[in-house]
């Protein structure tokens, strides 16, 4: 049944903004994650990618969490001295997470879940019409 | 009846192929897809099949298989209110949960008139409505 194909596609985008989700929630939590060691280097953002691939099963392409990459980026740098990372010269490097980018980053996310959330309902009220014809 | 079932079977193809879209609303380079109108000609009163995968020719006696892009009961999305995001992706999230909107409204109208004409038969056959 196509219903069942159709909701099974919106589930799989739900579960890629979840995943993506996560990924974010790791970054934002990891803002200020520091080295421990002198000159270390700290937490490295991650980056969630997303990959469509065909579903036998569902005819059509359904998308997924690919890779979760890093963001090759430099890290920032602050002057702190008395930090136990801190290198000779008395910089601390912190991670390259901007935290403005993961806020926006979530929006999107969050967006794009209700976007698969309202898919799945319609979906069901689709079904749910059908049944009701064999109802009356 | 049989154009009410056609009705429906084409709002359900299409409804799994926007959901497709939506799903895919963040995988680079995905291009949008929905499907052409349904068609009343005696000769196309068919549901549109899903897309099968092609051939390929290895030798040109051979016969030419269709591509699943040759379908036309699917379309790509174009057009010029077309707008492209940097990754290459091509669905506009408005305009999918605008088309899944219309798309339950209308299957609503033919399960309802499906429902209808149900009840024009029971009553020719003399049973209560």
């Amino acid at each position: 049944m196509d219903f069942i194909q159709s909701m099974k596609i919106a589930t799989s985008g739900l579960k890629a903004q979840s995943g993506r989700m996560r990924v974010i929630s790791e970054n934002i939590a990891n803002a200020d994650s520091t080295g421990r060691t002198p000159g270390a280097d700290p937490y490295r953002r991650k980056v969630p990618t997303f990959t469509s691939h065909f579903d036998k099963e569902a005819n059509a392409n359904t998308v997924a969490l690919g890779q979760v990459k890093k963001d090759t980026s430099d890290f920032k740098t602050r002057y702190e001295p008395g930090h136990p990372a801190a290198d000779q010269n008395g910089y601390v490097k912190y991670p390259n997470v901007e935290p403005l980018i993961e806020m926006v980053d979530m929006r999107e996310a969050q967006r794009s879940y209700e976007a698969n959330l309202n898919i799945v309902t319609a979906t069901r009220r689709m079904i749910q019409k059908t049944l009701d014809i064999l109802r009356a | 009846m049989n154009v009410l079932k056609t009705k429906m079977q084409w709002h359900q193809v299409r409804q799994r192929v926007l959901s497709e879209n939506v799903a895919n609303a963040d995988t680079p380079h995905y291009r949008g897809k929905d499907l052409a109108k349904v068609d009343f000609q005696p000769h196309s009163v068919v549901p549109p099949s899903a897309p099968r995968v092609g051939m390929v020719q290895t030798s040109a006696g051979h016969l030419a298989g269709r591509a699943p892009s040759d379908d036309p009961s699917f379309k790509k999305n174009g057009g010029p209110n077309f707008q492209v995001r940097p990754n290459g992706n091509q669905v506009n999230l408005e305009e999918e949960m605008t088309k899944s909107a219309e798309n339950q409204i209308d299957y609503q109208t033919a399960t309802s008139l499906y429902q209808q004409s149900l009840s024009v038969l029971r009553t020719a056959l003399g049973r209560k409505a």
